[in-house]
């Protein structure tokens, strides 16, 4: 699994400008690398700036220092390479299903043959077949959230970015989701970054947590989930029972207790 | 064995009113208007010369329109207003999607636009007269004027409501920013655009009976302005009640057209 890095973050840190000279430092220093095909996610408390490294990635925002390098170029502005899926839903509500998973290939003048066979395959890949007709809004929460990950995919990016992509759902769709994309990084091989809180949507999706401090947010620990034994399991209840599974819980709580406790 | 329903008050407090009785109150409050009118009238507790019975007033409109060619007048208002809201349009959507796209494009324009808000289309008209003398110009550059620079407000409001993560979505699938704003932040804001402009096509009608009762020899309101001198109030209510048609026709074409057009509004 682990080849070279599709994306490497070198020493980035992010100040937000307040006005009147006084500024914050969202995240400081961070350095780590999503390798190939694998699937990293970011970990931590609110307020650790995870969302904003996401966003760096995607050159949604810009480091104060430090670079992040994808496929040997620095990082500059958002492209198709990095294909970003957000909390918050997305879909172009003027255009079905089916146009709006042709929506990135369209724009990039992929010719419309393959564009429909491309889309064809990921409408099918998060299971929306029958929807691929109907507008947007005529779909659950969890649905539109597929839209939003065929549209990306059938885009064809290096690296998936995903920000807190399950947050808005219930918690059994939430689940679903979580196993769906389990099966899409086994199917397609797209490497991922996904950004979240929740311990236990880190555990079942990670090759690699990176887990974060918080004010200003700092990589405290890099934890590769050795009970997995480098497979991926897309059963969660499975997950869930297998040994070494409420020690990483146990340790990732631990961690983000002592963030807590940082702030009283 | 009968079950027992909860009876159903008439007057339920915030309880959504059904189908039936809703419209069977707004036939109500007009019966009731034209009632207490047509007793009025017969019971001479108005003045006929100033106050003539909605009978006459109908008989007056069917007349006008059959008889004495009021058609013309009614279709070159129509055609007035049309053609400057059009031309407004023209300028107003495109400049306040640019507006509500780019805030570089806002500064400029912003100070200009605002400013204009803030004088009163009418105000224009002795200086429109002026420059334009008496033909279609100065009406149709009142209408201009009455009805652009809230539209383009509007529309760059609209536009800046357009969420952002749709736009980094499109950036984020390598769209650059020409496509941004045509597939992306149009499409998003267009319904809007279209409410917009249902609001602004009613202000146009009040500045078109403005343009015609101060300088006009045509239209419905020179018509009114007419009938005033020679004491035909039924023919005035008649021309107020063709305006008032004619704006529920209009208003009521832009939702069909806002319901045709976006068809992925429609709740399921």
């Amino acid at each position: 699994m682990a080849n070279g890095s599709a994306l490497e973050i070198r020493n980035v840190s992010k100040r937000f400008d307040l006005g009147k000279g006084r500024s914050v430092t969202a995240v400081e220093g961070i350095t780590f690398n999503v390798e190939q095909n694998s699937i990293v996610v970011l970990l931590g408390p609110s307020g650790c700036g995870k969302s904003t490294i996401l966003r760096m990635m995607a050159g949604l925002e810009t480091p104060s220092a430090g670079e992040i390098v994808i496929g040997g170029r620095t990082v500059d502005g958002p492209a198709r390479d990095r294909g970003m899926v957000f909390q918050a839903y997305t879909s172009f509500d003027w255009l079905s299903v089916r146009k709006n998973v042709e929506f990135g290939m369209k724009i990039n003048g992929v010719p419309a043959a393959k564009r429909r066979a491309q889309a064809e395959h990921f409408i099918k890949l998060v299971g929306l077949e029958k929807f691929a007709d109907v507008y947007p809004s005529q779909l659950s929460g969890g649905m539109r959230q597929r839209v939003a990950i065929a549209r990306t995919l059938a885009n064809d990016p290096e690296v998936l970015l995903m920000d807190e992509p399950f947050g808005a759902l219930d918690a059994e769709t939430r689940w679903l989701m979580q196993e769906l994309m389990v099966n899409v990084a086994e199917q397609t091989n797209t490497t991922m970054v996904i950004v979240t809180h929740d311990l236990e949507e880190a555990i079942f999706l990670a090759d690699k947590i990176v887990f974060l401090s918080s004010h200003p947010g700092r990589v405290k620990e890099e934890i590769r989930p050795a009970f997995k034994a480098g497979k991926r399991i897309d059963d969660k209840e499975v997950v869930i029972k297998l040994d070494g599974y409420s020690d990483l819980e146990g340790h990732l709580m631990h961690l983000m207790r002592e963030e807590g406790r940082g702030l009283e | 064995m009968s079950i027992h329903r909860p009876s159903k008050q008439f007057f339920g407090l915030r309880k959504p009113v059904g189908r039936r009785q809703r419209l069977l109150s707004a036939l109500g409050i007009w019966i009731v208007f034209f009632g207490v009118w047509v007793f009025a009238a017969a019971a001479g507790l108005v003045n006929e010369l100033l106050v003539p019975a909605p009978q006459q007033v109908f008989a007056t409109t069917f007349d006008l329109f059959y008889g004495r060619g009021f058609a013309s007048d009614v279709l070159i208002s129509i055609s007035r207003v049309l053609g400057a809201f059009a031309m407004a349009c023209a300028v107003a959507v495109p400049l306040g999607v640019m507006m509500g796209s780019f805030p570089a494009i806002e500064a400029i324009f912003a100070p200009f636009v605002s400013a204009w808000r803030y004088l009163p289309a009418p105000s224009f008209i002795p200086i429109l007269l002026m420059w334009f003398g008496t033909g279609e110009a100065p009406k149709l550059a009142l209408l201009f004027i009455g009805v652009i620079f809230f539209l383009i407000t509007l529309v760059m409001d609209h536009t800046k409501h357009v969420r952002e993560e749709l736009v980094e979505t499109a950036l984020t699938l390598g769209a650059n920013r020409g496509t941004v704003v045509m597939k992306v932040i149009f499409p998003a804001v267009l319904p809007n655009i279209v409410v917009a402009m249902r609001q602004m096509l009613a202000m146009a009608w009040t500045y078109l009976v403005i343009a015609e009762i101060v300088a006009s020899s045509t239209g419905i309101g020179a018509m009114m302005m007419r009938a005033r001198r020679f004491l035909k109030t039924d023919e005035i209510l008649s021309g107020i009640i063709v305006i008032g048609v004619l704006g529920l026709l209009f208003d009521l074409l832009f939702a069909a057209l806002h319901r045709w057009a976006f068809p992925y509004l429609r709740k399921v």
